[in-house]
């Protein structure tokens, strides 16, 4: 308990600490020619006048409490603006995963049953470029192809399931790209091995060979590496919420760091590292789930 | 490692449990985003996309660009406004004033006003409006920005008589005064309010914050009712999706597009208020030095820099202010460009010892305004070409104004400041009070008699006014030389083939959903 606390402290503290390192946020909040009068009032309201060993310490008293101050920028309640906009960012993150997961493995299978073939060098191709591809670039040309020369899919926002196509192709593009090569490699290594032979040689077809044994062997790198790329993306999509205007925890944060609004910047990460926190378990518990050599413990 | 044993029907069970909660998940999500409303197409409503979301629609906050261009004259209104192309004051909430007394003006108030809220609109309304937005400690943008330490003493002799009274005279506090927008005694005034309540054409309806804004037509608003019922506000912060959203049918209103953004013909240039300048830290060697300032002014290839990374979108500038303003010098030639001058000068301060080899950093805001990346990549070369070191910085705003606002950071070295100045007010009195006094909160530099200079020319009134600060904005370069000015910018507005608007000079700080109308539609997917 107290080892899986302290990355969260660690973060916690990290983050205080760099966002005061950013600079002053009174120049954004004061009118131009604000007194010195007005400057000091604005840091004793805001508590920044006082040590910072007393903020950090008032701080992890709020989190404690789960309060997490007030955003200057809107004046609302800091806890509240990042779970509004958290759930934006698990929907678009749990969307595309799920796809890049599924698009791997059925890609990934194919390529990995006849290894160097034109499809296997098509598929290779197609992940290679998939993962190189800048997001922002790709972003930017699906607008313009879709929206505005095709005219088939809306350049942005949230209304209706067509918008969601632009931005989980975006972000979904690299994750597929990678996950594609490393089920690939996994396929390969699983489908030479003695094992599958076996499978065979008992009159296993091909589909079962491919779905039931060596499949299920192959998982354990491609949950790893999907792992790693989920938690990317649940740490905030920024380009894509920024260039779609989704409204998740990514966009949040840069806007907070801009805006030196450190309260929403402390809680939009202290939600995002207790997620991925929660999500690391959830991936140990499918490596339970996939071998049972994690799940039971080894018997001498 | 061993084989996987074929599926049992438990492991089947489960694997079948997995997919089901996954495809669970999409379906969950119903295609609609968490907290996000439903689209569609209502040819009452008027769809503007903005660059950014506005922090607060508090109205004290109106002088902040990104919360004035949906509250000002739409929400809630002033007693005064300003006519755009004129530059005069029209009759709003107050339908006429006078100087009564050297520090006093008169307003008369408008009758059968009401807020959206039923409340009646009365004289003590607007004091309270003025008072909380001048004389409290909410510390209110208009404040610094309109009225700086001035405060006014404020009475209501009956429900439609104003008096304001000022602790020196002051000739143009109806200009001043026409930044405040008028709220209901009910504002709170312990603190700033999101959603105000006003007297103006619209009312919000609802704030999906980080989604969109819906503005309703105001059923009680005193004048004539609006074109579009509503009006429903976007936010894409990237320039090209803006453009995008405007060619592809999806938005009537895109604002803050630039040259490259790709709006094509539906994108409508238009003067506006800002200025672009370099302001010179003439307080450190080597800027210190006169020559070295006229150095970088003859460096500068301001026409080059406007005709080939602006497109043309803006003038060549020689002063702070554009025309239309007051104190505009229409006769202020462009400082020329002249490299050799340029050389000769570095050189000849270099002999009598200034350290011009100094690295001196010029520092730019990223995304200020179109191509100030390649703006500043230039001028660096080009200050480079005459003799001088110069390193670019380009910051964030937050770290930017550090060094635009005073007080500046402490040994910062020389430094060349880009700025962008937008005179919202029409009079150069609010441009001479920030960078042109040797003490104003964006000047470094100046001198006494300068100072003495400004304040006479603020003193006086109509012409004499007009021509006192023309002819400063001769004298600057001379005497002080703080400044190297680049260009009058231009913006481009997005606009739909629906809407009937003429963007004008103050449509980048209040665009007045009043003024836009329906001008026929080309659209072939009217519902």
């Amino acid at each position: 308990m107290y080892t899986s606390a302290l990355p969260l402290i660690i973060v916690l503290l990290g983050v205080f600490l760099l966002a005061r390192l950013t600079g002053d946020p009174t120049s954004l909040y004061l009118p131009e020619s604000a007194t010195e009068a007005q400057r000091e009032a604005f840091a004793q309201k805001n508590g920044f006048d006082r040590p910072l060993l007393t903020q950090l310490g008032d701080y992890f008293s709020g989190v404690l409490h789960l309060d997490f101050g007030t955003s200057l920028r809107t004046g609302e309640s800091a806890s509240e603006m990042a779970f509004r906009a958290f759930p934006a960012t698990l929907q678009l993150a749990g969307t595309t995963m799920l796809l890049a997961v599924v698009g791997a493995v059925v890609i990934g299978c194919w390529a990995a049953y006849r290894p160097n073939s034109l499809a296997d060098r098509f598929s290779s191709l197609l992940s290679m470029t998939g993962a190189s591809i800048p997001d922002f670039w790709f972003a930017i040309t699906g607008v313009w192809l879709f929206a505005v020369l095709l005219g088939v899919l809306p350049t942005s926002g949230t209304d209706g399931p067509l918008a969601w196509i632009l931005p989980i192709a975006t972000l979904m593009i690299r994750p597929l790209g990678v996950l594609t090569q490393v089920v690939r490699g996994a396929m390969v290594s699983a489908l030479s091995a003695p094992y599958v032979r076996l499978a065979r040689s008992k009159g296993a077809g091909d589909l079962r060979v491919v779905t039931h044994h060596a499949l299920r062997n192959a998982a354990a790198p491609a949950l790893t590496v999907a792992g790693d790329l989920a938690v990317g993306l649940i740490n905030g999509a920024v380009v894509v919420e920024a260039i779609f205007g989704w409204p998740g925890i990514g966009k949040l944060m840069i806007d907070a760091i801009l805006q030196r609004d450190f309260a929403v910047l402390q809680a939009a990460v202290l939600l995002t590292a207790v997620s991925i926190f929660v999500l690391n378990i959830a991936i140990d518990a499918c490596y339970a789930l996939l071998d049972a050599r994690v799940r039971e413990p080894a018997r001498v | 490692m061993s084989p996987a044993s074929p599926m049992p029907r438990s492991s089947r069970s489960r694997a079948a449990l997995v997919i089901g909660v996954a495809v669970l998940t999409v379906a969950a999500t119903g295609c609609t985003v968490a907290n996000s409303g439903r689209g569609g197409y209502d040819p009452n409503t008027l769809r503007i996309v903005l660059s950014q979301e506005p922090p607060t629609l508090e109205p004290c906050e109106s002088s902040l660009t990104s919360t004035g261009i949906v509250v000002r004259s739409n929400i809630t209104e002033p007693l005064i406004e300003r006519d755009p192309n004129s530059g005069d004051l029209q009759p709003l909430l107050s339908t006429g004033w006078r100087q009564t007394s050297p520090t006093e003006w008169t307003f008369d108030i408008r009758t059968g006003v009401t807020f959206s809220n039923g409340a009646p609109f009365t004289s003590a309304d607007a004091a309270f409006a003025v008072d909380r937005a001048v004389n409290s400690d909410l510390q209110c943008n208009v404040d610094g920005y309109v009225f700086g330490d001035e405060k006014l003493k404020l009475a209501t002799p009956n429900d439609t008589t104003l008096t304001v009274t000022t602790e020196k005279p002051d000739p143009i506090l109806p200009l001043r005064i026409s930044f405040v927008e008028i709220v209901p005694r009910s504002t709170s005034t312990a603190e700033k309010v999101r959603e105000p309540i006003g007297t103006g054409p619209y009312a919000i309806e609802d704030w999906d914050f980080g989604q969109k804004l819906t503005l309703a037509r105001n059923p009680r608003y005193w004048g004539t009712a609006p074109a579009f019922a509503r009006a429903e506000y976007q936010w894409r912060s990237e320039g090209s999706v803006r453009a995008a959203m405007i060619t592809n049918d999806e938005t009537d209103v895109a604002t803050s597009l630039g040259p490259e953004d790709g709006a094509g013909d539906l994108g409508v240039p238009f003067q506006n208020n800002e200025t672009t300048a370099l302001r010179i830290q003439a307080t450190e060697a080597p800027l210190n030095d006169m020559r070295v300032r006229q150095a970088i002014n003859y460096a500068i290839n301001r026409t080059g820099i406007v005709k080939a990374l602006f497109r043309g979108l803006g003038d060549p500038a020689s002063q702070l202010i554009p025309s239309g303003v007051v104190g505009y010098n229409d006769q202020l030639p462009l400082w020329p460009h002249d490299t050799d001058k340029a050389k000769a000068l570095v050189a000849e301060a270099k002999a009598d010892g200034v350290p011009v080899d100094t690295q001196i950093r010029l520092i730019g805001r990223t995304a200020q305004f179109p191509k100030i990346a390649e703006t500043i990549e230039v001028i660096q070369s080009e200050l480079a070409e005459i003799g001088l070191n110069v390193k670019i910085e380009m910051m964030d705003t937050a770290s930017q104004l550090q060094y635009q606002l005073r007080p500046f950071p402490a040994n910062a070295g020389p430094y060349l400041l880009m700025i962008q100045h937008g005179n919202q007010a029409g009079d150069a009195a609010f441009t001479m009070d920030q960078y042109m006094l040797s003490d104003g909160p964006q000047a470094d530099y100046g001198t006494k008699q300068f100072d003495d200079k400004i304040r006479a020319a603020e003193a006086l009134t109509g012409q004499a006014r007009q021509d006192a600060f023309a002819r400063l904005f001769a004298e600057e370069p001379q005497e002080i030389m703080q400044m190297a000015y680049l260009a009058h910018m231009k913006g481009i507005l997005g606009k739909s083939a629906r809407v009937d608007y003429t963007p004008n000079s103050a449509t980048g700080d209040e665009m007045r959903l009043s003024e836009m109308t329906t001008a026929g539609s080309d659209r072939t997917d009217a519902q």
